[in-house]
Formats: structure tokens, sequence, C-alpha cells
């Protein structure tokens, strides 16, 4: 989003971004501001109160009824939102969302309205601005709303609530934006009728994420394999990933004092920093795994410096993409893939010099992937990392927005709101 | 100084703990934690940390909390412990530490009006650092806001009734058998409201086993139910007394009326049309009948003892006879084809111990092309596998979008297999064959636990073309059990051996080993290791040198109350044969391999087994195999005495200590009986042999 915003920005446009108050955001999964200092100082950004209640952490807040049985409380609102949207998480921000859209129209008339979910109930904002205004509106939906990324399958039917609003709301898009190819397929032959209008825009990674020099391995004092990212995958996964990275440091000698240092979110709200894949990592202690939490976005490139190969673990599959594949590559280490063998991330490393393969989530095959990244991590030869840099340098973030905010500015013509 | 006080009900994250902890105090603030903390190895481990002071809370019986909701039960039990009123009085930040606990915190921080109050560890940091940049002090004043106590006052009022039910109920009357007696008198009499009677029965349940006369209890509820004819409530209080019979550990006495009906209901809701409370009805009788503590956490199971007679209950019921229709398939499973190599699928949910083998074969066979499906790893598909009681809200009629959903999760997985092989007979088979699957061949494995569940009884077997199964006894009771199994729909059974690989097991033993017994896998009640126990003692009564090793997990006295009696008893008894050097407790290993060096005589206590995986694998080590005759299968036409060679089965510990003082009585005996059975083992069991049975079993003779 931040990056969408620069680029509309960059190519002449006047930018409101809505969003939600830092403390809310805190609320989340915590707030980053050295990545919103990198927001153009051109773009107005329009903060609204508005908390995920069902992640409040502050029992001051809470009401008697909420406190004593917490989770019945959460089922209620998860109820309540849903009368106003179909979206148990985000429905109840509906009105507040819609208001803050037309009170923006009103000081500062729009020409275009991009919508990017999650939450899915700011399509209602833009579909009220539309109604209201006639203010023509995108809509980026990364992962899709129809399609469940996670199991591969439909998440709703067409008739259903959320089949009638997402029906609605693109019908009259002018432009529909998601992450990958699969889940753009799913789009053209659900809503054949406006197939043309479906584009693929991938996450990229932000130049600045990917180290500028990198430390020579030193498997004397031991390789560092390193995971950075949000941990939305089951215990399960990660604790074969620990078990196949234990067999891999008895056999291997090169990864016999090597170390798997795991960086990232984990959690939110009360469970932030906490949970079953927490204590999953302190109890591989004694195998060379530490949990060091969250890395600051200025802090990313460094970190990725300072380690010697990946370990790219995710869920889902064919349908899924993560933007860490991206920044990933860039770091031009060797990876490792712990992931469904037929995920869609494959598309994007196939070719990856580096990359050990995609070998499934069985525990020796992830092993073997161990021993094999221990290799290249000492082995690789300039030529093949230079070959892994130019691989990644294609989906370098700033590239990808900028050609996707032309295309939209083209496609629709808009000079209206324009500054220069 | 800011002081921060911890409340946790229940065994908290320790390195999460830890960790927060450590922050904390580098922050500078003064940390205290106070909390119910079950796990003893827990609070030692708390002990441990650089907590300014730790407590664990005194807990106060408060019978009206155990209608309420968990966080409420907390407050009212440790209300009035004086340390945590002191603490939480000082503290700048109260943190609960999980979601039972939000309420204590939050009545904590109605009373000291200061401090911050929150949930969660990285918000407890965050408290702290803000209250360092801010520095409000607490007040000092620990008083509840007068809001609080009229609203408290005004709900102790409406409680009065029920709070002058309890007076008259109260402990010291419910504990004699008179009081017990005069307050059943009610419940008996006829004519009385159903309005009235049933919460004068529940009341009368409630005071029962606050009083600590559980099985009154449980009798009053059936009593009240006996006179009530409204179906539903009827039912309700049944499954209500029967489930307090399971967490007591006791197969119920009233487990067949309970049952019948949850059965009855099911079967009028059918006819209603109300297929989601028919099934969810039915599911509940299944239950009750395959309740773990009948049959897995004990050392006998009814269903045993006669199975046909133990189902037919179930099986008559009209929504359970709709469930276990076979709808059949369109087409035959389909030849494996000749052209391309054979596409098989090998699935499972989660537990994939015994497919390594065959998916590492069979990933290497030229003529086969293998994807491995774990429906567990993906959320939807381990949610829609695992859901039974939409398998029968389905078979009934009553849920399209569970068929539509399936049919788009599983149908391109039967597309692209030729052969589908599933293994474990659970939940997921009963998914599977919710769906015709063309041509594709399905392969069900059953190892053994899942007979005793309510699994094969949904299985929909004339959509699969064979059943695969451990053992010949296992084969025996399942069919027994089943009537689909012994119909013209039944599909092809097979038994084959697990794949083992029992090369790596033939090991040199270690001088000691020929007097060392051991017992692989001690997790279940099933494995009954008190056998062995006696077994050693009649040993030790003759020589002293003999010693029990133990190998696995300690069992989990969490999995049911009977479990947990068992698991007491079997410590109590351990214990001074460890303390005399007896016993070893290796505990849990992934070595069992090296393990085995050290044991000459591999036991099988257990009251029922598959194929017994451990004794096999000792058995290859060239440990003399000593095995109970499994009770659950004793007598019957396949048994150990079946699986096993002549010699290695015995009825009792007594026979059992014989066979190994005869074994014993040179080292060129224990020697030559070591050979015989490792040669044995490796000869019959290896993977080196069984895998040609899988050979034939996928790809048929012609490869």
């Amino acid at each position: 989003m931040r990056e969408t915003a620069n680029q509309f920005a960059a190519q002449g446009w006047d930018v409101t971004v809505v969003t939600i108050e830092d403390e809310s955001w805190e609320l989340d999964s915590g707030v980053d501001h050295t990545l919103s200092e990198q927001v153009d100082p051109r773009v107005e950004v329009v903060k609204l109160p508005l908390r995920r209640a069902d992640l409040e952490t502050d029992i001051r807040r809470f009401s008697e009824r909420r406190a004593a049985d917490p989770a019945a409380w959460i089922r209620s609102l998860r109820e309540r939102n849903l009368e106003a949207f179909p979206e148990p998480t985000f429905g109840g921000w509906r009105g507040a969302l819609e208001e803050a859209v037309l009170r923006v129209h009103q000081s500062k008339p729009a020409d275009l309205l991009l919508t990017s979910c999650v939450p899915y109930t700011s399509l209602a904002a833009a579909w009220r601005l539309w109604e209201e205004a006639r203010v023509p509106y995108a809509v980026d939906f990364r992962d899709g709303w129809s399609i469940d990324v996670l199991g591969a399958a439909e998440a709703f039917g067409r008739d259903t609530e959320e089949g009638r609003w997402e029906e609605r709301i693109l019908g009259s898009a002018i432009s529909l934006w998601v992450v990958n190819d699969p889940i753009a397929e799913h789009y053209r032959a659900r809503y054949p009728e406006f197939a043309h209008r479906v584009h693929v825009v991938r996450n990229g990674y932000d130049a600045d994420s990917a180290p500028q020099s990198r430390r020579a391995p030193d498997p004397e004092s031991g390789l560092v394999f390193g995971y950075l990212g949000t941990a939305t995958f089951p215990g399960g996964l990660l604790q074969t990933v620990l078990d196949a990275w234990r067999d891999a440091r008895q056999r291997e000698p090169l990864l016999a004092n090597a170390r798997f240092e795991f960086r990232g979110h984990i959690g939110s709200g009360a469970r932030r920093g906490t949970g079953g894949h927490v204590e999953l990592l302190w109890a591989a202690e004694a195998d060379g795994v530490s949990y060091g939490g969250p890395v600051l976005k200025a802090d990313v490139a460094d970190t990725y410096a300072w380690w010697d190969a990946l370990v790219y673990i995710l869920i889902g599959g064919r349908y899924m993409t993560s933007g860490k594949v991206y920044e990933y590559m860039a770091a031009g280490l060797p990876i490792v893939s712990a992931h469904a063998a037929d995920h869609e991330s494959v598309n994007v490393l196939k070719g990856h010099p580096l990359w050990t393969g995609s070998r499934g989530v069985d525990r020796e095959a992830i092993a073997e992937a161990f021993v094999q990244a221990a290799h290249l991590a000492v082995e690789a030869t300039d030529d093949q990392r230079a070959a892994a840099l130019a691989h990644a340098e294609r989906f370098r973030r700033e590239t990808i927005m900028a050609a996707a905010v032309q295309r939209l500015a083209a496609d629709l013509q808009l000079e209206k709101g324009r500054t220069r | 100084m800011i002081d921060v006080l911890f409340v946790c009900s229940k065994t908290p994250p320790m390195s999460v703990v830890a960790d927060t902890l450590d922050k904390l105090n580098a922050e500078g603030a003064r940390v205290v934690f106070g909390g119910l903390i079950p796990s003893r190895a827990a609070r030692e481990h708390r002990d441990e940390l650089d907590f300014a002071e730790t407590h664990d809370l005194v807990q106060a019986k408060v019978r009206r909390a155990v209608q309420l909701p968990r966080g409420e039960q907390v407050w009212l039990r440790v209300r009035s412990d004086s340390w945590l009123r002191e603490r939480a009085r000082k503290a700048g930040v109260l943190v609960a530490l999980d979601e039972q606990a939000v309420y204590t915190v939050w009545q904590l921080a109605q009373r000291n009006r200061t401090a911050k109050a929150v949930y969660g560890f990285a918000p407890a940091v965050n408290a702290v650092r803000e209250l360092k940049r801010t520095g409000v002090a607490p007040s000092g004043s620990f008083r509840p806001p007068l809001s609080l106590v009229a609203r408290d006052g005004a709900r102790a009022v409406r409680r009065l009734p029920d709070a002058t039910a309890r007076l008259v109920t109260a402990r010291p009357i419910m504990r004699r058998s008179l009081g017990e007696r005069l307050w059943r008198l009610p419940l008996r009499v006829p004519g009385v409201p159903t309005g009235l009677r049933v919460p004068i029965g529940r009341r009368v349940a409630e005071a029962l086993n606050w009083a600590g006369r559980r099985g009154g209890a449980t009798y009053t509820l059936v009593l009240t139910a006996s006179k009530v004819s409204d179906p539903a409530l009827k039912a309700e209080l049944l499954e209500t007394a029967v489930n307090q019979d399971y967490q007591r550990g006791i197969v119920p006495p009233h487990l067949d009326t309970a049952v019948q009906a949850l059965l009855d209901l099911a079967d009028l809701r059918q006819s209603e049309g109300r297929y989601e409370e028919a099934a969810r009805n039915l599911r509940n009788a299944l239950l009750l009948t395959f309740h773990r503590v009948a049959h897995i956490d004990g050392l006998t199971s009814p269903l045993t003892a006669d199975p046909g007679r133990f189902v037919k209950r179930i099986h008559s019921s009209r929504a359970m006879q709709t469930v276990m229709t076979p709808r059949g398939r369109l087409r035959p499973a389909a030849p494996p084809p000749a052209d391309r190599p054979l596409r098989l699928l090998l699935t499972t949910n989660e537990n994939a111990n015994f497919l390594r083998h065959i998916i590492h074969r069979y990933d290497a066979h030229p003529d086969v092309e293998v994807r491995y499906l774990d429906v567990a790893s993906e959320e939807v598909l381990k949610k829609v596998s695992r859901s039974d009681q939409r398998v029968m809200q389905e078979r009934m009629g009553g849920d399209d979008a569970y068929a539509a959903q399936l049919e788009q999760l599983m149908r391109p997985h039967l597309d692209w297999a030729d052969t589908v092989f599933l293994d474990w007979c659970a939940a997921p088979a009963t998914a599977l064959t919710n769906l015709d699957p063309g041509d594709t061949r399905i392969i069900i494995r059953l190892h053994s636990y899942e007979a005793f569940t309510r699994f094969p009884h949904m299985v929909d077997f004339s959509r699969v073309d064979d059943l695969v199964f451990v053992a010949d006894h296992v084969q025996d009771l399942t069919t027994s059990l089943v009537p689909q199994l012994r119909g013209p729909h039944a599909p092809r059974m097979h038994v084959l051996h697990n794949a083992m690989d029992l090369g790596g097991f033939a090991r040199e033993k270690t001088p000691d080993a020929r007097f060392n017994l051991g017992l692989v896998g001690i997790g279940q009640v099933a494995k009954d290791p008190l056998w062995a126990l006696e077994v050693l003692r009649r040993l030790r009564e003759r020589d002293d040198r003999y010693r029990l090793l133990l190998v696995g997990g300690d069992m989990n006295p969490r999995a049911s109350r009977a479990s947990k009696k068992y698991s007491k008893q079997f410590e109590e008894e351990l214990e001074p044969l460890v303390e005399a050097g007896a016993v070893l407790r290796l505990g849990p290993t992934d070595d069992v391999a090296g393990k085995l060096t050290d044991i000459g005589f591999i036991l099988s206590t257990s009251v029922r087994e598959g194929c017994h995986v451990g004794l096999m694998e000792g058995a290859a080590s060239g440990a003399v195999p000593v095995v109970r005759d499994w009770p659950f299968y004793a007598g019957k036409a396949h048994s150990a005495r079946t699986l096993y060679p002549e010699g290695w089965v015995l009825d009792t510990p007594e026979a059992a200590a014989q066979r190994v003082l005869q074994v014993n009585v040179s080292e060129e005996s224990w020697l030559d009986h070591s050979r015989l059975a490792a040669k044995y083992a490796q000869s019959t069991w290896d993977w080196s042999v069984v895998s040609a049975d899988f050979d034939r079993l996928f790809l048929g003779e012609q490869r």
C-alpha cells in the first residue's frame, strides 16, 4: 500500500490514504515507524479512530461481560459485525469507513478510489462513494476474496451474501489487482464478463530490503540460517522443519554448529509473541534455534546480510504467494523451501540458482534441503550469486507498482486531480 | 520502581514467561507472580526464574462457581487470597496471562483504579514502558467503586431463590444418605410438572456432586429423566448423567438407556426433516457408545465380549441405518494402467508413522508415481475430513453444501489418482467414502484402535475396493462389528504386516542384556505395564539380577479419569522398584534400536494390540519375546497365539516368568533363543519381505 501510494504521488497524483490509527495497528502485530517514515511526504494520511476490538488487550476497556467470558464476547462481536457486512472481524467498521471516504471526497473531490483488501469491508466504502458520487474505483484484492488460498477451494458461492457483494463490487470496478496468475484465473473464470479487467500485480520486494553486502560464510563459527516473516503456518509444519533441522545438523558436518534464527511476528493482540510456535522454537534451543521477535523495516537488509541461508516456510498451495518470497530471492542467499510441492511460490522461485527446490513438507526431504543449502552457502560461486540477484531483479516492488499505477492511469485516462 | 503483578489460572508457556520477565526486569520493574499452576514441573521452572515473589493462589471452594464461566470461577475462588489483594493494591501494572485470568484482573483493576490492566505478555512490556514515560504511581487505595458494589448487591438479590435452594441442599445435608433420599422424593412423585421436576433434579444433582456423592448425582438425573416425556429433555438429562460417569472414569451403568434416548431422538428428528439435530444426536449416541473410558482407557471393553450384541442397539436406529446404507459407485475401479506408471495417492490424517517406508519405496519405483496428502496440512480439508456429523447429516439428505465442498476439495485428488491408499480407518475414511470415487481404486488400512471407535460404522464400504488389516484378529473383530463387511458390498480384505525396516535393529547385545526385560511403549493403559511389574517381581523373587527397562513417554493422565487412575496406581507400584534399581525409566527416544542393545527379553503385556511394533522390533534385535495372550482376543480364532510363533505367548505373569527362567537357564540357551527370534522377525516382518505384499496390493501380480 505504501509503495502504491508513493507511486501515485510520484506520477503526479494528489493522494489521500485512509487508514486506522497507529495505536490500532499496534494492537494487531505492532507498529513499525521506520516503515511509515518511507511514505512520500506529499501523501496525506487520514487516520480513523477504529480499533479491532477483538484484539484489545487493555482490560480497562473491557465490559464486565467481556472480562467474564472473553471468548463468548468475541463470538457475539463477530455476529454483530456480520450484521453490518459479511466479514466477522471488520464488518462493524463499515459505517465509519463509508463516512470517512465521503468526508474526504467532500473536502477534496477524488477522481479515483483504490481500495486494498483486507478488510473487505472497505469495499462497502468504495461502493458508497460510487453510488453517491460516481467516483470510479479499482480493487486491489491481493489474495482474492472468493478463493480460499489456503485450502485451494472456493471460499463462498456466488449466491451468498459475500458472493453478491463481490459480484456487485467487481461489476463496476475499473480494475482488479491480484497477486498471482492462479488467483487471476479464478476471477477470470468466475466473472468472464470482466476478465479483461483482472490484472496480476505481484507483491515484489523493496529495494532497500535487499542487503548491500553479505558476510563471508564461516562454518568454523557456525553457519546461520534465517527465517523472516509472520508465522501463519500451523505448528505441525514448524515442528517438521525443526525436526528436519535437527536431523540435518546431526548428519552434516557443515551444520554441526549451525544456528537457525527465527525472526518475525508471531500472534496478535494478547497472544503477540506467545503461543505454540514460540514454545516450539524455545524447545529447539539446544539445536541452535532462537526466536528474536520482529525486525524493523529499516533493519531488514542488515538482518539478511547477517545470514548465510534462508528458510522459507509457508502454508497454502497453488493459489498462495507470500510477499516474502521476493525479498528472500533478492537477498541472494540459498533458500530452503518448506511448503506444498505445488505451491504458487514455486513458479517464482523456479530458476533461482541457489534454491534447493520444492520437495513438499516431508521431514527427510527438508533435512536434505538443509544439507544442500549448507553446501550452497559455502560453495556457491560469485556467478551463481549474481545470477540469483538477477533472477530477483524483475520483482522490484517499485518497478511493479510503477507499471501497475501507470496502466491504471492510462486505462482511465484520468487527468483530473493531478497536481502537475 | 514499577510493581507488576502476573495473574494466571493455568500453566503458562514458561519460555515466554521467562523471556517477558527478562524484558521487564531490564526495564527496572519488580515482577511478582500469583497463579494457579497445576503442573509441578512448571511450578519448579517458575521458581527458578527471577521473580521478586511467587505465590500459588489459595482456592476457596465456592459451590455456585461450578455453574459460572471459567473466568468468574477463578475470581470467586481466589478473591479472598490476601497475598493477591495486597500485591494488586501496590501494583502499577496488572497482567492477565491467560483468558480465564482476565476477569480476576478486571476485578482487581476495579479496586486499584490507577494501575494499568492488560492481557498478554507483549502488552505487559508495553504497559511498563508507557508507565515509565508517564510516571503515574498507584494510589494505594483498594476499594471497588460504588457502582460495582451496587451491581454485585443486585445480582445477589436476583440469585436469592438459587441461594436458598443451595442452603437447603448444603453439603453437610447432602453428604448423608437421608438428605439424598429426602430430596429424591419429589422427583419420584408422579404428576409434578416438568417445569418444576427438571430444575429440582438438576439442583439436587448439583448438590450431590458438590457433596461428593457423584453416583447419587448421576442416579438423580437418570431418575428425573425417567419421569420426563419430552424426548429432547430426557436425552439431555441422560447424556449429562452418563458423561458425568465417564468423567469419573467409570463405565456408566445407565449407558444403554442414555444411548437409546439419543437414538430415539435422532430418529424422531430425522422423521421431522430436522437433519442437523438428527445428526448431532446420533453422533452423541455414538460418542457415548464408543467412549474412550469404556474401550481405550481400561483393561476390558464391553465391545469384545460380544461384538454383535454390543452394536445391535445403534444399528437398530433408523437414522443410523440411513447413514450406513451403501450408496455404491457408478463405475468399478479401473485396472492399473498398462501404458504409464500407476498414480498412487498416499494419504493420512497427521499420523504418517506407518507410511514412511511405503512412501519411500513407491517414490523410487519406476512403475509408480506417488503423491502424498496429509489432510491435516490444509485447514479447510482438515475440517471437512473430520466433520463426521456433517457426513451423517449429508447422508440423511440435509447437507448439500458439505457434499459440494467435499467434492470440490477431494475430487481433484481422486481425478489424478488411479489408486488411493488411506491410512487409518478413522474420520477421513467416512468423508472419503461420501464421494463416488469414479473409477479410482480405494484402499483403506485399519490398524487396531479404529475398531473401537464409531468410524468403521460410518464408512461406506461399498465404495472401498480393498480393506487392509495388520492382523487377522483385528479383521475378525471389525467384521463382526460392521455389517457392511459381511454383506454383498464388502471390499476385498487383506492382512498385511506393517512396513518396518528391521535391518537396523540387529546389533550386538551388552553383557548384562539377558537379565534385562524391556517394554517399549507404555503411553497407554492398554499396554498394561502393571503386568510387566508382576512378571519382574516374580523373577526377582528367584534372581535379583533381573531388571525392567521402560522405553517411551509416560501415560497422559489427562486423557481421562480412567487413564489417571491407572497411571496413579502404576506410579505407586513403580516408585519403590525404581528406587531399588529394579526398574529403569529410559523415557522417550528416537533411538529405540540403541536402547534395545541393553534388552535381552522383550515384553508385550498389552490387553489389546494390532501387531505390536515394539515387540517385533525387539524380536528383530535379538531380544527374546515374552508375549501376554492379549486378553481382548485370547481364546478366539485369531489372537496373539496365531500371530506369533508357538512358545512366545503366555497366559499369566507366572508363566511369563517361567519362560524367562527357562530360556535363561544358560547363556547359550538365551543366545539360541535370541538368534531364532531375530531370524524369525527379519524373515517375516522386515520391509524387504513385506514390501512384496504391498507390490501385489498396488500393482497386482504382473509387475
